[in-house]
């Protein structure tokens, strides 16, 4: 499945690339998003409650972080698995200046989503996905805007945006809902959540729950 | 007289109790039992690193988890290839549990049984699997490119390549006056009956035997097949096939992974297991069928008359070839159809891919046979500039030159020869039902009027009956009662009213007082099993076979009791009689009390066959040298070839200018399957055929993506036609009773599929006739034809 789309955040290059590239920003935004922990400089590992209506689950997985060009782009590489079925997936994605105060993100999706998510409901992943990356971005842009406030991770020492060590764990502020209180309805935010993880988290910058593939 | 049941539209005597929820169906069976669930492979192409059970094992009501490494001796081996064929030379089937590696989405890894179906699978959930990816091969080309395998000792996919000609089709085509090539395409569909496969099995530690229940078309050949992968005596091992819902090919594969595994597992843990298999299961770990890549090639002459046909399939057998090659081999011999091809060759592929296996389904390989075939004749009809009936009827087999020799081998390994048929009198049949001649006025009309609608004709010869043979036993009981039962199993043909009615006319007795009994190997051990439009065929015969030998018996005990002579005999209403001689009668029940001689009395009926009863010959034993106790009989049907049945399709389509939406406004269908049993049921069975094939003309597609991910997994995806899709559809039949066997029937089973998507194809292009479209590729959707008509467009103004 491919999927591309962009979103218009309001600050600079270099506090985008920053937001997008921090745990702490994205363990609060990626919807479902329970827990990140750095294994290695720009990899790390992901739990994620996500469904696709009643095809819900817990997915694990990895998440890897290479070509790396601040401020302007960078691919996501992730992979899973859960009960719901399996997703892994490239995402590239590009910063462009759009005007003073506001920068353009790009991204570009390949997935191949699996198992029981894979045959059903795939053909409704794509558009809801979609979707779900305009929630995502608002989310970021909330963050950046400083309408909402990014606290120091549970058990995070402070998270700097470079050289994060092996270790540390960022959690979700409980409840972990900030977008999803936005929605109404189970099912709805089910929806969202499965077609963010189904992207591997391209659209949520590239969070997909995920194993690493070999 | 006894009234006559075959060939009366008698009501499907099951109905009642099918109707009324009163069915026994695999769920219905077992349910105290262990259920068990599968972790299947979400990749289609994956070598399996490691397999971690740690977290299931918490799971409350766990009571085994089983890997590949865990089934012992041949439980763990490879499945069978069920048909061996030379040609067949890179066979390759699924072990019951995977071993090393995964071969498509689906295929079974683990098996978890707990006390039920939930916490089976909350287990499987928590079991997890390391995979390494393979690159995946999806897809006829990408299997035929060969870059990639999909088993590394399969060079270029190739599981099977096999050409059959007769004449030097080549030369034939290269010296015609004229030549076409088409290229074509028919995607893959499946069976989806609406009840899935299940299993349920239950061990006697006691009595050392196993009892299996399985929604099977072949319950004799699941026994035999369960008795040798689990190294049981055959007679220890007993197979009964319930009600089935559905099986249209499908079920006719065996032993599934899940059939040895169930089976196995009843037998370690000496408790009733179960296995009913979801939706999602059935769409990935089932079986599906069609995909197929033709090129025809075809020398023809001035008037339309083929010279010579060369034919190459490119056949997508999925990932495994448990059921062998006998799809391909169809297509190509029956592609055939009512035509003299000239000098013919034929040549297939069959290739393998990460896609789950393919195997039989409804149709069986005809479906895109026949679509080469019209699509062809309607090309040189098109060319010439004839009436597309025409150009078909001067390639006919003629009525007098059956029984028709092609020169080629059919599925059953014998000769390709047609047994009867008359094909000019089918389509003038058909060309008077449909209005054919009339049809250009109405065409032009619609057209005036801004409408665009066609007419399309199909025709084709359906193989049926296959062999080597199926079995009857009927048998009568003390109080009338007559019991009949088939090994061959029934998936909701209404064998239980067929099979009644001619055990009825033969026997001489009331259709009420007949109870078949199919499916069970208790009852009846010796069968093949229920496919290939075979079932009234092979045990109509059977059962007809069987109720001659008892109703010689009966009028052979009559005569004695009655001293008359047993010519003189006749059996009327269940009562056997002296033809002309009122009063002198005996009921069959009584017969069949004085066929089996008794010591001991339990009722009144007995008392008369007690040995005080009546005066006997002192020097004579009871029971003969040469005769058996009991009023009863079994006999074969062994048939020395498959009779071949024919029919022709014509459908009105109406398509949208705009919207380029497709309607069918009128649908007709003669038949011709020799001896009608029972035309009510043939006409149902040619209703559901045609609904089938209008869903693979215009909406069932299985769609996997590059990754060999199945798209659409579940009917919420996957396009059936409803009732609403489905036209009314006008019958007609004629009746050439086939020479081969003595009740004079053919199959009716799979014709209504056959011929849909190239009649539909037919019609369409005739209705786009302004636009002059060509359709290569089935099914058709309304923005498949949009497309169809920009790409006309844009080639128009190109020139």
């Amino acid at each position: 499945m491919k999927v591309t789309g962009s979103a218009v955040l309001h600050a600079s290059r270099e506090q985008v690339w920053q937001a997008l590239t921090d745990p702490a920003v994205l363990v609060r935004t990626i919807p479902g998003c329970l827990r990140l922990e750095a294994t290695a400089p720009d990899a790390y590992a992901m739990t994620v409650t996500a469904g696709v209506g009643t095809i819900k689950g817990v997915y694990a997985g990895d998440v890897r972080l290479h070509d790396q060009h601040a401020p302007g782009s960078f691919v996501l590489s992730a992979s899973g698995a859960g009960a719901p079925g399996t997703v892994s997936c490239d995402v590239a994605v590009t910063l462009s200046e759009d005007g003073d105060a506001a920068t353009q993100v790009a991204y570009s999706a390949d997935a191949v989503v699996g198992g029981m998510i894979g045959g059903v409901g795939q053909r409704m992943l794509a558009g809801v996905a979609k979707k779900t990356a305009g929630e995502f971005f608002a989310a970021v842009d909330d963050v950046l805007a400083g309408r909402e406030a990014v606290p120091a991770a549970a058990s995070t020492t402070a998270a700097s945006t470079t050289g994060r060590d092996a270790g540390v764990v960022y959690t979700a502020p409980p409840p972990a809902l900030p977008r999803g209180a936005l929605l109404t309805g189970e099912f709805t935010r089910g929806v969202l959540v499965g077609a963010a993880i189904a992207l591997a988290g391209a659209v949520v910058g590239g969070w997909a729950a995920g194993r690493q593939r070999r | 007289m006894t009234t006559r049941t075959v060939g009366e539209p008698i009501a499907r005597r099951e109905d009642p109790r099918l109707l009324t929820g009163q069915g026994r169906f695999l769920d219905d069976i077992g349910s105290a039992g262990l259920a068990a669930a599968f972790v299947r492979s979400p990749h289609a192409h994956a070598r399996i690193v490691d397999i971690d059970v740690t977290d299931a094992l918490a799971v409350d009501g766990l009571v085994a988890i089983y890997t590949h490494d865990d089934l012992p001796g041949r439980v763990g081996e490879t499945l069978p290839v069920l048909i061996p064929h030379e040609a067949l030379t890179h066979g390759r089937t699924a072990c019951p549990l995977a071993k090393n590696e995964v071969n498509h989405v689906g295929e079974a890894i683990v098996m978890v049984v707990a006390t039920d179906r939930y916490l089976a699978e909350d287990a499987c959930e928590r079991i997890r699997v390391d995979y390494e990816l393979l690159p995946p091969v999806v897809g006829i080309e990408a299997a035929r490119d060969g870059d990639l395998l999909v088993h590394d000792d399969v060079p270029g996919n190739v599981s099977a390549h096999l050409v059959q000609e007769t004449g030097d089709a080549r030369a034939a085509i290269d010296t015609a006056p004229r030549v076409l090539d088409l290229d074509l395409e028919i995607e893959r569909s499946a069976s989806t009956p609406l009840e899935g496969r299940g299993v349920h099995a239950r061990w006697d530690g006691d009595d050392h035997s196993l009892r299996v229940y399985t929604s099977t078309q072949a319950s004799t050949s699941v026994r035999a097949a369960l008795a040798a992968k689990l190294e049981l005596p055959l007679d220890r091992v007993e197979v009964i096939a319930p009600d089935v819902g559905g099986g249209f090919g499908v079920k006719i594969v065996h032993p599934w992974p899940e059939e040895v595994l169930v089976a196995w597992a009843a037998i370690m843990l000496g408790q009733e297991v179960k296995w009913t298999e979801d939706r999602r299961e059935h769409f990935v770990s089932a079986a599906h069928e069609r995909g197929q890549l033709q090129h025809v090639r075809v020398g023809y002459d001035d008037d339309g008359h083929l010279l010579g046909l060369d034919v190459t399939i490119w056949h997508d057998n999925g990932a495994y070839t448990p059921y062998g090659i006998i799809v391909p081999i169809i297509t190509t011999t029956q592609l055939l159809g009512p035509y003299k091809p000239g000098a013919y060759r034929a040549e297939f592929h069959s290739l393998y891919t990460n896609t789950v296996a393919v195997t039989p389904y409804r149709g069986a390989g005809r479906p895109q046979g026949c679509f080469a075939m019209e699509r062809t004749m309607d090309a040189i009809a098109a060319d010439l500039g004839l009436d597309r009936a025409v150009v078909r009827e001067r390639n006919f087999i003629g009525p007098d030159e059956m029984p028709y020799d092609h020169g080629l081998t059919f599925q059953d390994g014998r000769p390709l020869i047609y047994d009867s048929g008359d094909y000019p009198a089918t389509l003038a049949k058909v060309k008077k039902l449909i209005g054919w001649d009339a049809f250009e006025a109405i065409r032009d009309e619609a057209r005036a009027a801004g409408r665009r609608v066609g007419i399309g004709l199909g025709c084709y010869v359906e193989g049926t009956g296959v062999g080597p043979y199926e079995g009857g036993f009927v048998k009568v009981e003390t109080d009338g009662t007559v019991v009949v039962a088939t090994g061959l199993t029934t998936q909701g043909q209404g064998h239980q009213t067929v099979f009644a009615q001619v055990v009825a006319d033969e026997l001489g007795v009331a259709l009420d007082d007949v109870v078949v009994t199919t499916g069970d190997t208790r009852r009846f051990g010796y069968a093949v099993g229920t496919f290939a439009s075979r079932a009234a065929v092979m045990s109509g015969n059977a059962v007809a076979l069987a109720a001659r030998k008892v109703r010689q018996k009966a009028l052979r005990i009559a005569g004695e009791a009655l001293e008359a002579d047993p010519r003189d005999l006749e059996i009327v209403d269940g009562v056997v009689q002296v033809k002309g001689v009122p009063g002198a009668t005996i009921p069959l029940r009584t017969v069949a009390v004085l066929s089996n001689p008794l010591r001991y009395a339990f009722d009144a009926e007995s008392q008369r066959a007690t040995q005080f009863a009546a005066p006997a010959d002192p020097d004579r034993p009871p029971v003969a040298d040469d005769d058996e106790p009991g009023l009863e009989g079994t006999d074969y049907y062994s048939p020395p070839r498959s009779t071949f049945a024919n029919g022709m399709h014509a459908a009105i389509v109406e398509t949208d200018p705009e919207t380029a939406e497709i309607s069918i406004l009128r649908y007709c269908v003669v038949h011709d399957c020799g001896t009608l049993i029972n035309p009510r049921i043939v006409q149902g069975q040619i209703h559901g055929g045609v609904a089938q094939g209008v869903g693979g003309a215009l909406y069932e597609k299985l769609v996997y993506d590059d990754a060999g991910q199945l798209l659409n997994a579940s009917f919420m995806d996957f396009l059936m036609p409803y009732a609403s899709e489905i036209p009314v559809i006008e019958t007609d039949h004629l009746q050439t009773p086939s020479p081969l066997n003595p009740l004079g029937i053919k199959g009716a089973g799979e014709a209504g599929v056959i011929p849909v998507s190239a009649v539909l194809a037919s019609a369409i292009e005739d209705a786009e006739s302004s636009q002059g479209i060509r359709i290569s590729r089935m099914p058709i959707s309304p923005s498949e034809l949009y497309h169809l008509r920009a790409e006309a467009t844009n080639e128009e103004g190109d020139s």
